[in-house]
């Protein structure tokens, strides 16, 4: 009588014997929140007390003003996991930076850290003075040093943004990079849609240029379009603890886990933990996610949803997709794209996102998404 | 006011009261001082502008792994520095895994020479290398490698009864074996006894040797803080100073007519005593690979080690074979020191090895070992010429025959 009562009661709170893998523990320090992070975009508007920004109108351009401080902070990448780092404005990532086409980007740069830093823009800048790199322009950026870098936001996209002192290597995944997300000028779109899709001038359609100014309206964050999409920036990063050349923690967004289960018994059964949880999303709202990777050490790095099926943007530079119907995009060092993803038919429930690099998820890039 | 007095022939000036002070207050003066210093520096911090904010690097080892069922692995591990270290993840094959310490007071952290066990929930492969990793908070990794996993036994009155029985047959059984060569080394002339006894040293040599490079190699493994090498040097340098203070003590007594510390039986019962803290270590080895489940005894092995140990046999009663000849219960007390440590070393080995026991009590082995050598040279000159030709080479022969046989029972 009493049998199947107490079995199921023993597989809730018994817990796998197989153990479970994931990080122990919940995160103690709070000052950095991947669940705020996803949706953190500066615009010019004070969206981040940590990051001094302004907007204002420019020779007829808008310019989108930020301070930017290098400095020397710890982060911590799993819990009870420390990690030494060098960080704009504190952060790893650093701020997520938003602009509309044609917009010029003004960053004050200032470098507090120990060493010589830069920002080097993935961007089409027509100046090479404000490429970011120790061979041109004002160079590395010593200690107490400080630059204005200009760059006008071009091409649409989702970009990248890192220190390009050398060695490489370490400025990059020791937490010196970002996104820069340029959103198309719908404008723009309809007297120049050859340049964001993959057809001539001559095959554009009445029918094509609509659709690609429609879309252009639900990627700018000025349109009213733009708020019915639930926009993610995932920045796939990675963080050599012992000095060896390879990462012993990898996640989207610094934090191992930080968007796993809290808890599970590996029976379907989950709870939620504080700091450990899915991110929740409404299944009738179309999801877009920014994916950035900054992964050092690794050739490629990867995006893999669970009982789900995306199309791609590469780089972000194209209204079209380029890959339809796909449950796994690679990206190399810097490579960046926009994943549209679209649940409504999909039963409520949680639906697993990774690297599909098993030792990557197995580190700490291991997600998940709890559809409501 | 001082008065001559004589120590060995050495003369030396007493002075009653050093310094003006009783002579106590003068044994305790550096004491006091050093006190004082030692306190003045916590109160007064002399040294604070030479401290840089430099952190001594943390240093854990993995003394040893125990797997006690399928599906969980136990790290052992030692904090070897002289700050406390936090294990804030582990990892296994690469994977963040759930992990609980025991032993470090509830928490994670471990205080300098704390050690602790790491209690892995892991559906482990017999066979298959499993790689575990113990994160510490500053990001420092320390790996192990458990190659080839294999439960281990547990504490059961089946395992002691195995190694017992195995005991008997690798150790107790070849050296009373060997003891009965006894009648035959009476009928010996004094100039073969003595090429019997060299080729005893050569034996006691031999396995001084094996040992001694065994309890180095072992040393390694030894947790930092516990200094394997140091502690390996100080069993064999120890025990070879208690042996022959005994010896010293006990040639005293027969120079003053004590007729029982005259006889080779004292000799004999040391060779035992060496051979037997041999035995030991050999029976940490059987234990500690059959622990790991490294170990198959087929029969091979075991008459390996019975070629290798009935060798000890006539080592242990070479030295009575001249004279009276002692009572049978001396010659099971003496079968029984020499022989049955492996059983008890079996015991100790499979239940809880630990490298600092292991190298330890080779090491220990080694200085017995070399005082009995000493001491069979000093009997062989007693009348005789302890480096004639024919006991050189029995010498080396003894040497020869302990390698070729040990080539038998390579664990």
């Amino acid at each position: 009588m009493g049998t199947g009562r107490a079995d199921s009661e023993d597989h809730s709170h018994g817990g796998s014997s197989h153990g479970n893998f994931g990080a122990a523990g919940e995160y103690s320090d709070l000052d950095f929140d991947p669940h705020e992070f996803l949706y953190q975009f500066n615009t010019g508007r004070g969206e981040q007390e940590n990051v001094p920004q302004d907007t204002y109108e420019e020779n007829g351009r808008t310019v989108r003003e930020f301070t930017f401080q290098a400095i020397d902070t710890t982060v911590t990448i799993a819990p009870g996991i420390e990690f030494p780092a060098w960080a704009y404005n504190g952060q790893v990532p650093g701020p997520t930076i938003r602009a509309v086409e044609g917009d010029l980007i003004r960053v004050k740069f200032e470098n507090l850290g120990r060493h010589a830093h830069t920002i080097h823009p993935h961007l089409r800048n027509l100046n090479p003075e404000m490429d970011g790199i120790p061979q041109n322009g004002p160079g590395v950026l010593n200690t107490g040093e400080s630059f204005t870098y200009e760059w006008i936001a071009q091409p649409m996209g989702v970009h990248f943004y890192h220190c390009h002192s050398l060695p490489l290597k370490e400025h990059i995944h020791r937490g010196l990079y970002g996104a820069i997300i340029i959103d198309p000028d719908p404008e723009r779109v309809a007297e120049n849609p050859e340049e964001y899709c993959n057809f001539h001038r001559s095959q554009i359609t009445d029918e094509l240029r609509a659709d690609l100014v429609a879309e252009a309206k639900t990627r700018n964050h000025e349109s009213p379009e733009n708020d019915e999409v639930n926009e993610m920036v995932m920045v796939m990063n990675g963080f050599d603890t012992n000095f060896d050349g390879d990462n012993e923690v990898y996640a989207a967004n610094t934090r191992a886990f930080a968007y796993g289960v809290g808890d599970t018994d590996g029976r379907g059964n989950w709870k939620a933990g504080e700091t450990k949880r899915p991110i929740q999303i409404d299944r009738n709202q179309r999801q877009r996610v920014y994916l950035v990777n900054a992964i050092e050490f690794d050739a490629i790095n990867s995006f893999h949803t669970h009982s789900q099926f995306f199309d791609y943007y590469d780089h972000g530079t194209t209204l079209t997709s380029t890959l339809q119907t796909v449950d796994t995009v690679m990206q190399c060092q810097a490579q960046r794209g926009i994943i549209e993803l679209d649940y409504s038919n999909h039963d409520p429930g949680l639906y697993m996102f990774h690297a599909h690099q098993s030792e990557f998820a197995e580190l700490g890039w291991m997600s998940f998404f709890e559809v409501v | 006011m001082s008065k001559p007095n004589t120590d060995g022939g050495t003369a030396v000036n007493r002075t009653e009261r050093p310094l003006g002070l009783p002579k106590w207050a003068a044994a305790l003066l550096p004491i006091l001082l050093l006190g004082l210093i030692a306190g003045g520096f916590f109160a007064a911090t002399p040294f604070a502008s030479l401290d840089t904010g430099g952190e001594p690097l943390p240093d854990v080892s993995v003394t040893y792994t125990t797997l006690p069922n399928d599906e969980t692995v136990v790290v052992h591990v030692t904090n070897n520095g002289p700050k406390e270290v936090t294990i804030s993840q582990v990892l296994v094959a690469e994977a963040y895994w759930n992990f609980d310490v025991q032993g470090a007071g509830g928490d994670n952290t471990l205080a300098p020479r704390e050690s602790a066990e790491v209690v892995i929930p892991y559906h482990w492969n017999p066979g298959w290398d499993l790689e575990v990793a113990l994160m510490l908070s500053d990001g420092s990794t320390v790996h192990h490698t458990i190659v080839a996993p294999n439960q281990s036994p547990g504490l059961t009155t089946e395992l002691l009864l195995t190694m017992a029985v195995i005991g008997l047959f690798v150790g107790v059984i070849p050296v009373a074996l060997g003891m009965l060569w006894f009648p035959f080394l009476q009928s010996m002339s004094d100039r073969w006894l003595h090429a019997i006894l060299a080729f005893s040293a050569g034996i006691l040599a031999f396995l001084a040797i094996d040992a001694g490079f065994e309890a180095f190699e072992l040393g390694e493994q030894v947790p930092g803080a516990f200094e394997g090498t140091a502690l390996v040097a100080l069993g064999i340098i120890g025990a070879l100073l208690a042996v022959q203070s005994v010896s010293a003590w006990r040639k005293g007594r027969a120079a003053a007519g004590d007729a029982r510390a005259q006889s080779g039986l004292w000799i004999a019962y040391l060779v035992a005593l060496g051979i037997g803290l041999h035995n030991l270590a050999e029976g940490l080895a059987i234990g500690s690979s059959f622990a790991l489940g490294r170990v198959s005894l087929g029969a091979f092995l075991v008459i390996g080690f019975m070629l290798h140990n009935v060798t000890e046999g006539p080592a242990v009663v070479a030295p009575v074979a001249r004279g009276e000849r002692p009572s049978i219960l001396h010659f099971l007390g003496l079968g029984f020191l020499a022989g049955a440590p492996v059983i008890l070393g079996g015991w100790l080995g499979s239940l809880a090895f630990s490298p600092t026991l292991g190298a330890f009590f080779l090491a220990v082995g080694v200085g017995a070992i070399l005082q009995v050598i000493w001491e069979l040279r000093e009997m062989i000159s007693r009348n005789g010429q302890a480096a004639s030709a024919l006991n050189l080479i029995t010498f080396l022969v003894g040497l020869i025959v302990m390698y070729v046989t040990d080539l038998f029972v390579a664990l």
